[in-house]
């Protein structure tokens, strides 16, 4: 039996934001497009358990996650040591990631335990209510809602954000030019 | 807190003391950062980031390589998974 046409369009329709998802979670585009092709592998190969008319989006986040956290606890060190490599590459050549300015903001991402990011994220930029989120992440709303209120402290404390007008390309020049960037 | 530095930090150093604009009362803009607390203006400034971020990626769409996997994995019957 082949895939319905429709349920294909609704994984297509949501690949850009699961990449986006997935870039987020690792910090660079190599190993964030791997994790977007198995997810798809895994969906595609089991798409009997997707039921029709259910949310598309949230059920291909959920397998991304969770393939990401199995990976995660098994490669905790490597991940670990190319987080710290792109921090590194960021401060010392921000103009090789080709996006500068977000360079200091996703270096103060990285910074975050991975439960906050990805909860950020996903009510942040991704669009879910907290209780898709709580779905994606398998834990309660209130849990949910805590760490996105923690990673949103802890990224305002990370960019010494004191003011509004102190966020943006100049604060970003300045705190490359000056190495720590914190004072 | 800040506490007024300048604006632009590529401006030569004869030029640092010099602010870059002034407000309504003739103050340099440099003097009013210092006032404003972390509350739901930087939350904002925050979320507006990350999304501009996260959209960036959105934006560049669906690469050929996963559009390819995706039609080459629909046509393909149950039985092969």
């Amino acid at each position: 039996m082949k895939l319905d046409p429709a349920i294909r369009d609704q994984v297509l329709a949501t690949v850009p934001s699961l990449r986006a998802f997935a870039i987020s979670l690792c910090g660079h585009i190599d190993r964030a497009d791997d994790l977007v092709q198995e997810t798809l592998l895994r969906a595609l190969t089991h798409i009997d358990s997707f039921e029709p008319g259910t949310n598309m989006p949230a059920w291909l986040f959920t397998i991304l996650r969770n393939l990401f956290r199995s990976e995660y606890r098994k490669r905790r060190r490597e991940v670990e040591d190319a987080e710290g490599r792109y921090a590194e590459t960021l401060k010392s050549h921000p103009e090789q990631t080709g996006r500068v300015e977000f360079s200091e903001f996703r270096a103060a991402l990285a910074k975050l335990p991975s439960d906050q990011r990805e909860a950020l994220i996903l009510v942040g930029a991704s669009g879910f209510s907290y209780e898709e989120a709580a779905a994606i992440c398998g834990c309660a709303v209130g849990t949910i809602k805590s760490r996105v209120n923690r990673a949103r402290t802890r990224l305002a404390d990370l960019l010494s954000i004191d003011s509004v007008d102190d966020f943006g390309p100049d604060r970003a020049t300045r705190a490359v030019l000056a190495g720590s960037g914190r004072n | 807190m800040k506490t007024g530095k300048p604006v632009n930090v590529e401006t030569p150093a004869s030029d640092a003391d010099k602010p870059e604009a002034w407000d309504a009362m003739g103050r340099p803009v440099t003097q009013r950062k210092s006032e404003v607390r972390l509350g739901r203006e930087v939350q904002a400034r925050i979320g507006q980031q990350l999304r501009a971020m996260y959209d960036e990626v959105v934006k560049e769409g669906v690469p050929q390589h996963i559009s390819d996997l995706v039609r080459r994995l629909s046509e393909q019957d149950d039985g092969a998974a």
